[in-house]
Protein backbone atom coordinates (compact mmCIF):
# COMPACT_ATOMS: atom_id res chain seq x y z
CA UNK A 1 0.00 0.00 0.00
CA UNK A 2 1.12 3.20 -0.30
CA UNK A 3 1.86 5.58 2.57
CA UNK A 4 1.32 9.38 2.91
CA UNK A 5 3.20 11.22 5.49
CA UNK A 6 1.38 13.41 8.29
CA UNK A 7 3.17 16.41 9.60
CA UNK A 8 3.32 19.07 12.03
CA UNK A 9 6.15 21.52 13.79
CA UNK A 10 6.56 23.18 16.85
CA UNK A 11 9.43 25.12 16.36
CA UNK A 12 11.12 26.89 19.32
CA UNK A 13 13.27 30.11 18.03
CA UNK A 14 15.45 31.88 20.66
CA UNK A 15 14.51 35.89 20.61
CA UNK A 16 17.45 38.13 19.94
CA UNK A 17 17.03 40.16 22.81
CA UNK A 18 19.90 41.71 25.08
CA UNK A 19 18.27 40.36 28.69
CA UNK A 20 16.45 37.28 29.71
CA UNK A 21 12.71 37.42 29.52
CA UNK A 22 11.70 38.10 33.23
CA UNK A 23 15.02 39.81 34.58
CA UNK A 24 18.44 41.60 33.17
CA UNK A 25 20.46 38.97 32.86
CA UNK A 26 22.52 38.74 29.42
CA UNK A 27 20.97 36.42 26.91
CA UNK A 28 24.80 35.87 25.47
CA UNK A 29 25.08 32.54 23.95
CA UNK A 30 28.13 30.36 25.89
CA UNK A 31 29.51 31.83 29.02
CA UNK A 32 31.23 29.83 32.51
CA UNK A 33 28.50 27.66 33.87
CA UNK A 34 26.06 29.76 35.83
CA UNK A 35 27.61 33.20 35.45
CA UNK A 36 24.87 34.46 33.21
CA UNK A 37 22.11 34.22 36.61
CA UNK A 38 20.51 35.92 39.40
CA UNK A 39 17.87 34.63 41.91
CA UNK A 40 14.80 35.29 39.57
CA UNK A 41 16.20 33.20 36.43
CA UNK A 42 17.13 30.36 39.39
CA UNK A 43 14.22 30.64 40.98
CA UNK A 44 14.76 31.35 44.52
CA UNK A 45 12.02 31.66 45.94
CA UNK A 46 9.96 34.84 46.80
CA UNK A 47 11.28 36.48 43.46
CA UNK A 48 9.65 38.74 41.38
CA UNK A 49 9.41 38.12 37.51
CA UNK A 50 9.09 41.37 35.42
CA UNK A 51 7.86 41.11 31.61
CA UNK A 52 10.70 42.25 28.63
CA UNK A 53 8.81 44.83 26.77
CA UNK A 54 10.82 43.23 23.65
CA UNK A 55 10.00 40.18 23.98
CA UNK A 56 6.69 40.87 23.14
CA UNK A 57 7.34 43.12 20.44
CA UNK A 58 9.52 40.64 19.02
CA UNK A 59 6.99 38.04 19.23
CA UNK A 60 4.08 40.20 17.90
CA UNK A 61 6.80 41.09 14.76
CA UNK A 62 7.29 37.68 14.27
CA UNK A 63 3.50 36.85 14.42
CA UNK A 64 3.27 40.05 11.60
CA UNK A 65 5.83 38.48 9.44
CA UNK A 66 3.66 35.29 9.20
CA UNK A 67 0.23 36.94 8.80
CA UNK A 68 -0.67 35.87 12.05
CA UNK A 69 -3.95 37.64 14.08
CA UNK A 70 -2.12 39.49 17.29
CA UNK A 71 -4.18 38.78 20.02
CA UNK A 72 -5.23 42.03 21.88
CA UNK A 73 -5.41 40.36 25.05
CA UNK A 74 -2.86 37.62 26.10
CA UNK A 75 -1.29 36.73 29.50
CA UNK A 76 1.26 34.32 31.31
CA UNK A 77 0.68 30.78 32.60
CA UNK A 78 2.49 28.19 34.45
CA UNK A 79 3.11 24.55 33.35
CA UNK A 80 4.12 22.78 35.92
CA UNK A 81 6.43 19.39 35.96
CA UNK A 82 9.16 18.69 37.71
CA UNK A 83 12.59 17.92 35.91
CA UNK A 84 16.13 19.91 36.86
CA UNK A 85 16.80 22.19 33.72
CA UNK A 86 13.53 24.12 35.22
CA UNK A 87 14.45 25.54 38.55
CA UNK A 88 11.06 26.88 39.81
CA UNK A 89 9.75 23.22 38.34
CA UNK A 90 7.41 25.41 36.25
CA UNK A 91 7.87 27.24 33.02
CA UNK A 92 6.47 30.17 32.49
CA UNK A 93 4.54 29.88 28.87
CA UNK A 94 1.43 31.13 27.63
CA UNK A 95 -1.60 28.13 27.38
CA UNK A 96 -4.64 29.46 26.39
CA UNK A 97 -4.17 33.03 25.10
CA UNK A 98 -1.02 33.08 23.06
CA UNK A 99 0.35 36.48 21.83
CA UNK A 100 -0.52 34.96 17.74
CA UNK A 101 -2.53 33.20 15.95
CA UNK A 102 -3.73 31.43 12.72
CA UNK A 103 -0.83 32.91 10.10
CA UNK A 104 0.85 30.83 7.72
CA UNK A 105 4.30 29.97 6.01
CA UNK A 106 3.95 29.50 1.59
CA UNK A 107 6.16 27.17 0.54
CA UNK A 108 7.83 27.63 -2.78
CA UNK A 109 5.27 26.03 -4.49
CA UNK A 110 2.74 28.31 -3.17
CA UNK A 111 1.04 25.97 -0.48
CA UNK A 112 0.16 27.30 2.99
CA UNK A 113 1.37 25.39 5.55
CA UNK A 114 -0.92 27.12 8.43
CA UNK A 115 0.46 28.17 11.46
CA UNK A 116 -1.76 27.31 14.61
CA UNK A 117 -0.34 29.97 16.84
CA UNK A 118 2.97 31.96 18.12
CA UNK A 119 3.41 32.08 22.15
CA UNK A 120 6.31 33.44 24.33
CA UNK A 121 7.87 31.41 26.64
CA UNK A 122 11.00 30.90 29.02
CA UNK A 123 14.02 28.79 27.84
CA UNK A 124 15.23 25.69 30.41
CA UNK A 125 18.77 25.17 31.86
CA UNK A 126 21.07 22.99 29.85
CA UNK A 127 22.17 19.89 31.78
CA UNK A 128 25.25 17.45 31.04
CA UNK A 129 24.52 14.07 31.78
CA UNK A 130 27.84 12.12 33.68
CA UNK A 131 27.56 8.89 35.05
CA UNK A 132 24.54 8.82 37.45
CA UNK A 133 24.53 12.48 38.07
CA UNK A 134 23.51 15.70 36.43
CA UNK A 135 25.41 18.86 36.14
CA UNK A 136 22.99 21.59 35.66
CA UNK A 137 23.98 24.94 33.75
CA UNK A 138 20.81 27.85 34.15
CA UNK A 139 22.84 30.17 31.81
CA UNK A 140 20.07 29.64 29.15
CA UNK A 141 17.23 29.44 31.59
CA UNK A 142 15.43 32.37 30.76
CA UNK A 143 16.63 32.87 27.41
CA UNK A 144 13.04 34.43 25.51
CA UNK A 145 11.58 31.85 23.28
CA UNK A 146 8.93 32.05 20.51
CA UNK A 147 7.11 28.73 19.95
CA UNK A 148 5.66 28.60 16.64
CA UNK A 149 3.15 25.74 15.98
CA UNK A 150 1.99 24.28 12.71
CA UNK A 151 -1.24 22.46 11.40
CA UNK A 152 -0.29 19.46 10.34
CA UNK A 153 -0.02 20.40 6.72
CA UNK A 154 3.02 19.28 6.13
CA UNK A 155 3.19 16.12 3.91
CA UNK A 156 7.02 15.11 2.79
CA UNK A 157 10.18 15.65 4.48
CA UNK A 158 11.26 17.77 1.61
CA UNK A 159 8.66 20.59 2.28
CA UNK A 160 9.63 20.09 6.57
CA UNK A 161 13.00 21.54 5.58
CA UNK A 162 11.45 24.37 3.20
CA UNK A 163 8.84 24.88 5.96
CA UNK A 164 11.55 25.34 8.58
CA UNK A 165 14.32 27.09 6.24
CA UNK A 166 11.63 29.56 5.25
CA UNK A 167 10.47 30.34 8.92
CA UNK A 168 14.90 30.81 9.40
CA UNK A 169 14.81 33.17 6.45
CA UNK A 170 11.79 35.16 8.13
CA UNK A 171 12.90 35.68 11.36
CA UNK A 172 16.34 36.48 10.59
CA UNK A 173 14.93 39.28 7.90
CA UNK A 174 12.91 40.90 11.00
CA UNK A 175 15.62 40.66 13.02
CA UNK A 176 13.98 39.07 16.09
CA UNK A 177 16.41 35.86 15.72
CA UNK A 178 19.43 34.53 14.51
CA UNK A 179 17.95 31.17 14.22
CA UNK A 180 21.36 29.18 14.40
CA UNK A 181 20.48 25.73 15.10
CA UNK A 182 23.97 24.66 15.83
CA UNK A 183 23.52 27.46 18.82
CA UNK A 184 20.26 26.01 19.79
CA UNK A 185 18.64 29.25 18.84
CA UNK A 186 16.31 27.23 16.62
CA UNK A 187 15.35 23.85 17.47
CA UNK A 188 12.12 21.57 16.65
CA UNK A 189 9.86 19.00 17.76
CA UNK A 190 8.36 17.32 14.93
CA UNK A 191 5.15 15.65 15.03
CA UNK A 192 4.69 12.56 12.45
CA UNK A 193 2.02 10.17 11.16
CA UNK A 194 1.61 8.32 8.16
CA UNK A 195 -1.73 7.45 6.43
CA UNK A 196 -3.25 5.22 3.20
CA UNK A 197 -2.53 7.60 0.77
CA UNK A 198 -6.07 9.36 -0.28
CA UNK A 199 -7.23 8.70 3.39
CA UNK A 200 -8.93 11.61 5.18
CA UNK A 201 -8.14 10.11 8.83
CA UNK A 202 -5.08 11.07 10.19
CA UNK A 203 -3.34 8.26 11.85
CA UNK A 204 -1.30 8.17 15.38
CA UNK A 205 1.49 10.47 15.79
CA UNK A 206 4.14 10.57 17.72
CA UNK A 207 6.47 13.25 18.75
CA UNK A 208 10.16 13.50 17.83
CA UNK A 209 11.67 15.77 20.01
CA UNK A 210 14.42 18.60 20.18
CA UNK A 211 15.78 18.02 16.20
CA UNK A 212 18.95 20.46 16.46
CA UNK A 213 20.21 20.31 12.65
CA UNK A 214 18.12 20.09 9.54
CA UNK A 215 20.42 16.95 8.69
CA UNK A 216 18.98 14.70 11.76
CA UNK A 217 15.34 16.28 11.23
CA UNK A 218 15.86 14.60 7.76
CA UNK A 219 17.19 11.46 9.01
CA UNK A 220 14.93 11.37 11.68
CA UNK A 221 11.76 11.73 9.74
CA UNK A 222 12.59 9.46 7.30
CA UNK A 223 13.67 6.74 10.33
CA UNK A 224 10.33 7.34 11.74
CA UNK A 225 8.20 7.21 8.58
CA UNK A 226 9.74 3.89 7.90
CA UNK A 227 9.23 2.55 11.65
CA UNK A 228 5.44 3.41 11.59
CA UNK A 229 4.69 1.94 7.87
CA UNK A 230 6.25 -0.92 8.47
CA UNK A 231 4.83 -1.47 11.90
CA UNK A 232 0.67 -1.29 9.93
CA UNK A 233 1.85 -2.96 7.36
CA UNK A 234 2.80 -6.21 9.70
CA UNK A 235 -0.88 -5.39 11.24
CA UNK A 236 0.80 -3.87 14.34
CA UNK A 237 -0.56 -0.20 15.87
CA UNK A 238 1.46 3.12 16.06
CA UNK A 239 2.14 3.67 19.92
CA UNK A 240 1.38 7.76 20.41
CA UNK A 241 4.49 8.48 22.46
CA UNK A 242 7.27 11.27 22.60
CA UNK A 243 10.73 9.81 20.73
CA UNK A 244 14.17 10.84 20.55
CA UNK A 245 16.41 10.45 17.68
CA UNK A 246 19.67 8.87 18.39
CA UNK A 247 22.35 10.64 16.51
CA UNK A 248 25.04 7.83 16.94
CA UNK A 249 22.17 5.02 15.75
CA UNK A 250 20.24 7.38 13.44
CA UNK A 251 17.07 5.83 15.06
CA UNK A 252 14.14 6.89 17.14
CA UNK A 253 13.75 5.76 20.45
CA UNK A 254 10.58 5.78 22.90
CA UNK A 255 10.80 8.59 26.07
CA UNK A 256 8.03 7.94 27.36
CA UNK A 257 4.06 6.76 26.23
CA UNK A 258 0.95 8.47 26.37
CA UNK A 259 -0.52 6.64 30.12
CA UNK A 260 2.81 8.48 31.45
CA UNK A 261 1.67 11.89 29.47
CA UNK A 262 2.46 14.77 31.39
CA UNK A 263 -0.34 16.79 33.12
CA UNK A 264 1.04 20.09 32.57
CA UNK A 265 -1.56 21.62 35.31
CA UNK A 266 -1.70 24.84 33.56
CA UNK A 267 -2.80 28.28 35.53
CA UNK A 268 -2.30 31.84 35.29
CA UNK A 269 1.31 33.05 36.58
CA UNK A 270 -0.03 35.25 39.06
CA UNK A 271 2.62 37.27 39.12
CA UNK A 272 2.53 38.58 35.77
CA UNK A 273 -0.42 41.30 34.78
CA UNK A 274 -1.98 40.92 31.66
CA UNK A 275 -0.65 41.71 28.45
CA UNK A 276 -2.20 43.90 25.78
CA UNK A 277 -1.53 44.80 22.82
CA UNK A 278 -3.33 47.90 21.14
CA UNK A 279 -3.69 48.36 17.43
CA UNK A 280 -1.74 51.41 17.90
CA UNK A 281 1.30 48.99 18.81
CA UNK A 282 1.05 46.79 15.89
CA UNK A 283 0.75 49.52 13.61
CA UNK A 284 4.14 50.88 15.12
CA UNK A 285 5.99 47.82 15.05
CA UNK A 286 4.54 47.10 11.78
CA UNK A 287 5.94 50.29 10.23
CA UNK A 288 9.23 49.26 11.80
CA UNK A 289 9.83 46.47 10.17
CA UNK A 290 11.83 45.93 7.17
CA UNK A 291 9.87 44.78 3.93
CA UNK A 292 9.41 41.54 4.11
CA UNK A 293 11.45 38.73 1.92
CA UNK A 294 8.83 37.90 -0.31
CA UNK A 295 8.18 41.69 -1.28
CA UNK A 296 11.91 42.12 -1.60
CA UNK A 297 12.05 38.91 -4.28
CA UNK A 298 9.39 40.66 -6.43
CA UNK A 299 10.97 44.10 -6.29
CA UNK A 300 14.57 43.05 -7.20
CA UNK A 301 13.74 41.38 -10.49
CA UNK A 302 11.59 44.25 -11.23
CA UNK A 303 12.90 47.13 -10.22
CA UNK A 304 16.87 45.97 -10.59
CA UNK A 305 16.09 43.53 -13.81
CA UNK A 306 17.62 40.28 -11.96
CA UNK A 307 16.82 36.71 -13.06
CA UNK A 308 14.96 34.94 -10.04
CA UNK A 309 17.93 32.79 -8.98
CA UNK A 310 20.26 35.97 -8.70
CA UNK A 311 17.57 37.64 -6.50
CA UNK A 312 16.78 35.01 -4.32
CA UNK A 313 20.74 34.36 -3.63
CA UNK A 314 20.38 37.85 -2.89
CA UNK A 315 17.29 38.39 -0.45
CA UNK A 316 18.05 35.39 1.80
CA UNK A 317 19.87 37.20 3.70
CA UNK A 318 18.53 40.62 4.78
CA UNK A 319 22.52 42.06 5.67
CA UNK A 320 23.32 41.22 1.68
CA UNK A 321 20.06 42.38 0.30
CA UNK A 322 20.69 45.72 2.19
CA UNK A 323 24.58 45.99 0.70
CA UNK A 324 23.23 44.69 -2.80
CA UNK A 325 20.99 48.16 -2.84
CA UNK A 326 23.48 50.41 -1.70
CA UNK A 327 26.13 49.48 -3.57
CA UNK A 328 23.84 49.36 -6.99
CA UNK A 329 22.32 53.32 -6.15
CA UNK A 330 22.69 54.62 -9.48
CA UNK A 331 24.40 51.96 -11.65
CA UNK A 332 22.97 50.61 -14.61
CA UNK A 333 24.88 47.62 -14.76
CA UNK A 334 22.99 46.39 -11.34
CA UNK A 335 23.37 42.17 -12.49
CA UNK A 336 27.35 43.30 -12.66
CA UNK A 337 26.83 44.33 -8.58
CA UNK A 338 24.99 40.99 -8.14
CA UNK A 339 27.27 39.50 -10.13
CA UNK A 340 30.16 40.73 -7.64
CA UNK A 341 28.47 39.44 -4.83
CA UNK A 342 27.56 36.08 -5.77
CA UNK A 343 30.45 35.76 -7.40
CA UNK A 344 33.94 36.94 -5.70
CA UNK A 345 32.31 37.81 -2.38
CA UNK A 346 30.13 34.77 -1.85
CA UNK A 347 33.56 32.58 -2.55
CA UNK A 348 34.88 34.66 1.03
CA UNK A 349 32.45 33.29 3.09
CA UNK A 350 32.02 29.59 3.43
CA UNK A 351 28.82 29.03 5.85
CA UNK A 352 25.68 30.15 5.88
CA UNK A 353 26.23 31.67 9.05
CA UNK A 354 29.04 34.16 7.47
CA UNK A 355 26.62 34.73 4.87
CA UNK A 356 24.41 35.93 7.48
CA UNK A 357 26.64 38.17 9.55
CA UNK A 358 28.36 39.23 6.05
CA UNK A 359 31.40 40.24 7.47
CA UNK A 360 33.18 42.13 4.07
CA UNK A 361 35.65 44.37 3.87
CA UNK A 362 34.70 45.85 1.05
CA UNK A 363 32.17 48.47 1.91
CA UNK A 364 29.25 48.66 -0.54
CA UNK A 365 30.31 52.60 -1.23
CA UNK A 366 33.70 51.12 -2.70
CA UNK A 367 31.74 48.38 -4.79
CA UNK A 368 29.47 51.03 -6.23
CA UNK A 369 32.96 52.96 -7.28
CA UNK A 370 33.82 50.11 -8.69
CA UNK A 371 31.21 49.42 -10.64
CA UNK A 372 30.67 53.35 -11.90
CA UNK A 373 33.68 53.00 -13.54
CA UNK A 374 31.86 49.47 -15.15
CA UNK A 375 28.90 51.56 -16.54
CA UNK A 376 31.14 54.48 -18.19
CA UNK A 377 32.90 52.03 -20.22
CA UNK A 378 36.14 52.68 -18.39
CA UNK A 379 36.86 49.35 -17.53
CA UNK A 380 36.04 45.83 -18.56
CA UNK A 381 34.14 43.18 -16.37
CA UNK A 382 37.33 40.97 -15.77
CA UNK A 383 39.56 43.84 -14.71
CA UNK A 384 36.23 44.26 -12.07
CA UNK A 385 36.57 41.21 -10.85
CA UNK A 386 40.28 41.15 -10.38
CA UNK A 387 40.27 44.80 -8.61
CA UNK A 388 37.02 43.65 -6.31
CA UNK A 389 39.32 40.19 -5.19
CA UNK A 390 42.27 43.08 -4.55
CA UNK A 391 40.03 45.13 -2.79
CA UNK A 392 38.65 42.10 -0.44
CA UNK A 393 42.05 40.87 0.26
CA UNK A 394 42.90 44.71 1.37
CA UNK A 395 40.22 46.42 2.19
CA UNK A 396 41.43 49.44 -0.11
CA UNK A 397 39.45 51.04 -2.58
CA UNK A 398 39.30 50.44 -6.64
CA UNK A 399 41.58 53.18 -7.11
CA UNK A 400 44.67 51.77 -5.10
CA UNK A 401 44.41 49.18 -7.66
CA UNK A 402 43.92 51.06 -11.03
CA UNK A 403 46.09 53.36 -12.78
CA UNK A 404 45.53 56.00 -15.61
CA UNK A 405 46.85 53.40 -18.05
CA UNK A 406 43.54 51.18 -16.82
CA UNK A 407 41.34 53.68 -16.88
CA UNK A 408 42.24 55.48 -20.08
CA UNK A 409 40.28 52.97 -21.77
CA UNK A 410 42.03 52.19 -25.62
CA UNK A 411 41.83 54.93 -28.27
CA UNK A 412 39.98 53.88 -31.47
CA UNK A 413 43.34 54.18 -33.24
CA UNK A 414 45.03 51.94 -31.64
CA UNK A 415 42.40 49.47 -31.04
CA UNK A 416 41.95 49.53 -34.93
CA UNK A 417 46.11 49.06 -35.23
CA UNK A 418 46.12 45.97 -32.48
CA UNK A 419 42.88 44.19 -34.37
CA UNK A 420 45.34 44.56 -37.37
CA UNK A 421 48.12 42.96 -35.49
CA UNK A 422 45.69 40.09 -34.09
CA UNK A 423 44.50 39.24 -37.67
CA UNK A 424 47.51 39.01 -39.59
CA UNK A 425 49.18 36.59 -36.19
CA UNK A 426 45.38 34.50 -36.94
CA UNK A 427 45.58 33.30 -40.57
CA UNK A 428 43.99 29.77 -39.75
CA UNK A 429 40.83 31.45 -38.02
CA UNK A 430 40.66 34.15 -40.48
CA UNK A 431 40.78 31.10 -43.18
CA UNK A 432 37.43 29.11 -41.00
CA UNK A 433 35.80 32.76 -40.65
CA UNK A 434 35.90 33.59 -44.42
CA UNK A 435 34.79 29.44 -44.84
CA UNK A 436 31.47 30.52 -42.59
CA UNK A 437 32.98 29.53 -39.16
CA UNK A 438 31.76 32.64 -37.33
CA UNK A 439 32.83 31.13 -34.04
CA UNK A 440 36.75 31.62 -35.65
CA UNK A 441 36.39 35.75 -34.65
CA UNK A 442 36.00 34.85 -30.95
CA UNK A 443 39.67 33.68 -30.98
CA UNK A 444 40.82 36.43 -32.78
CA UNK A 445 39.00 38.46 -30.11
CA UNK A 446 41.08 36.55 -27.28
CA UNK A 447 43.72 37.87 -28.70
CA UNK A 448 42.53 41.17 -29.09
CA UNK A 449 41.58 41.37 -24.90
CA UNK A 450 45.23 39.60 -24.13
CA UNK A 451 47.07 42.58 -25.51
CA UNK A 452 44.89 45.21 -24.33
CA UNK A 453 44.71 43.42 -20.99
CA UNK A 454 41.07 42.94 -21.29
CA UNK A 455 40.74 47.02 -21.49
CA UNK A 456 39.47 46.44 -24.87
CA UNK A 457 35.46 46.83 -25.49
CA UNK A 458 34.35 43.41 -26.84
CA UNK A 459 31.13 44.43 -28.72
CA UNK A 460 33.11 47.26 -30.70
CA UNK A 461 36.49 45.07 -31.25
CA UNK A 462 33.88 42.58 -32.05
CA UNK A 463 32.91 44.94 -34.67
CA UNK A 464 36.26 45.95 -35.98
CA UNK A 465 37.67 42.60 -36.63
CA UNK A 466 34.54 41.54 -38.46
CA UNK A 467 35.06 44.21 -41.06
CA UNK A 468 39.09 43.22 -41.31
CA UNK A 469 38.37 39.90 -41.53
CA UNK A 470 35.68 40.23 -44.19
CA UNK A 471 37.97 42.21 -46.53
CA UNK A 472 41.78 41.14 -45.71
CA UNK A 473 43.95 39.23 -47.81
CA UNK B 1 -17.61 12.89 38.35
CA UNK B 2 -14.45 12.20 39.66
CA UNK B 3 -13.89 8.05 39.27
CA UNK B 4 -11.48 5.61 40.57
CA UNK B 5 -9.23 5.98 37.35
CA UNK B 6 -8.47 9.24 38.15
CA UNK B 7 -7.67 8.96 41.72
CA UNK B 8 -5.30 6.39 40.67
CA UNK B 9 -4.27 8.80 38.09
CA UNK B 10 -3.79 11.73 40.15
CA UNK B 11 -2.18 9.50 42.58
CA UNK B 12 0.42 8.62 40.09
CA UNK B 13 1.36 11.91 38.83
CA UNK B 14 2.03 13.06 42.73
CA UNK B 15 3.96 9.92 43.32
CA UNK B 16 1.57 8.51 45.68
CA UNK B 17 0.72 5.20 46.70
CA UNK B 18 -3.29 4.56 47.27
CA UNK B 19 -4.40 1.25 48.36
CA UNK B 20 -7.24 -0.33 46.90
CA UNK B 21 -9.39 0.16 50.17
CA UNK B 22 -8.35 4.00 50.80
CA UNK B 23 -9.95 4.54 46.73
CA UNK B 24 -13.70 4.67 48.13
CA UNK B 25 -13.48 7.20 50.41
CA UNK B 26 -10.92 9.46 48.12
CA UNK B 27 -13.38 9.43 45.61
CA UNK B 28 -16.59 10.00 47.74
CA UNK B 29 -14.13 12.87 49.07
CA UNK B 30 -13.06 14.38 46.18
CA UNK B 31 -16.24 14.53 44.55
CA UNK B 32 -17.39 16.65 47.76
CA UNK B 33 -14.79 19.59 47.16
CA UNK B 34 -15.57 19.63 43.60
CA UNK B 35 -19.49 20.09 44.02
CA UNK B 36 -18.43 22.47 46.55
CA UNK B 37 -15.80 24.52 44.53
CA UNK B 38 -18.97 23.93 41.58
CA UNK B 39 -21.04 26.88 43.34
CA UNK B 40 -18.52 29.70 41.51
CA UNK B 41 -20.34 28.77 38.05
CA UNK B 42 -23.22 29.95 39.24
CA UNK B 43 -22.09 33.58 39.51
CA UNK B 44 -23.08 35.76 36.60
CA UNK B 45 -19.75 36.44 34.99
CA UNK B 46 -18.05 35.84 31.85
CA UNK B 47 -15.16 33.84 31.13
CA UNK B 48 -13.33 37.27 29.64
CA UNK B 49 -14.01 39.12 33.14
CA UNK B 50 -11.25 36.85 34.83
CA UNK B 51 -9.05 38.50 31.71
CA UNK B 52 -7.76 41.46 34.20
CA UNK B 53 -9.27 40.85 37.57
CA UNK B 54 -6.61 43.15 38.95
CA UNK B 55 -6.76 45.85 36.85
CA UNK B 56 -3.16 46.20 35.94
CA UNK B 57 -1.51 45.44 32.60
CA UNK B 58 1.90 45.51 30.81
CA UNK B 59 3.97 45.91 33.20
CA UNK B 60 7.15 45.80 31.76
CA UNK B 61 10.32 45.98 31.68
CA UNK B 62 13.35 47.69 29.53
CA UNK B 63 15.74 45.44 27.51
CA UNK B 64 18.54 46.76 29.11
CA UNK B 65 21.30 44.14 30.69
CA UNK B 66 22.45 44.52 34.36
CA UNK B 67 25.22 42.54 35.95
CA UNK B 68 24.02 38.89 37.19
CA UNK B 69 25.12 37.20 40.51
CA UNK B 70 28.48 35.84 41.04
CA UNK B 71 28.85 32.17 40.70
CA UNK B 72 29.62 31.44 44.38
CA UNK B 73 26.70 33.72 45.35
CA UNK B 74 24.48 31.46 42.71
CA UNK B 75 25.90 28.26 44.17
CA UNK B 76 25.77 29.00 47.73
CA UNK B 77 22.77 27.43 48.60
CA UNK B 78 23.36 24.33 46.29
CA UNK B 79 23.52 20.76 47.83
CA UNK B 80 26.07 19.64 45.30
CA UNK B 81 27.95 21.53 42.90
CA UNK B 82 30.44 20.67 40.55
CA UNK B 83 33.12 23.01 38.53
CA UNK B 84 30.56 25.49 38.75
CA UNK B 85 27.47 23.55 37.81
CA UNK B 86 24.45 22.39 40.15
CA UNK B 87 24.97 18.87 40.59
CA UNK B 88 21.64 16.77 40.85
CA UNK B 89 21.29 13.00 41.15
CA UNK B 90 19.90 11.86 37.48
CA UNK B 91 16.15 11.23 36.19
CA UNK B 92 14.95 9.79 33.87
Amino acid sequence: MEYELVCGLETHVELATKTKIFCSCTTEFGGEPNTHCCPVCIGLPGTLPKLNQSVVEFAVMAGLATDCAISPISKMDRKNYVYPDLPKAYQISQYDRPLCKNGYVELSDGRKIRLTRIHIEEDAGKLVHQRGNTLVDYNRSGVPLIEIVSEPDIRSIEEAVEYVEKLQMIMRYIGVSDCRMQEGSLRCDVNISVRPKGSEKLGTRTEIKNMNSISHMMKAMEYERDRQIDLLESGESVLQETRRYNEGTGCTEGMRGKEDAHDYRYFRDPDLVTIRVTSDTVAKLKAQMPEDPRTRLKRFESEYGLPEDDARMLIEHRRIADYFEKASAGIKNTRAVANCITGPIFARLGSEAAKDDFKVNVSPENLNALIKLLDSGKIRMNLVKSTLEKMLDTGKSASEFLNEKDLAGIDAETLQKICKQAVQDNPNAVKDYRNGKTKALKAVLGAVMKATRGRANPLETEAILSEIMKKAD
Amino acid sequence: MVTHEDILKIAKLAKLYVSPKELDRLTKDLNQMIAFTDTINTAAAKANDFDNINGLENAFRKDEPAPSFGRDEILKNAKNCEDGYFLVRRRV
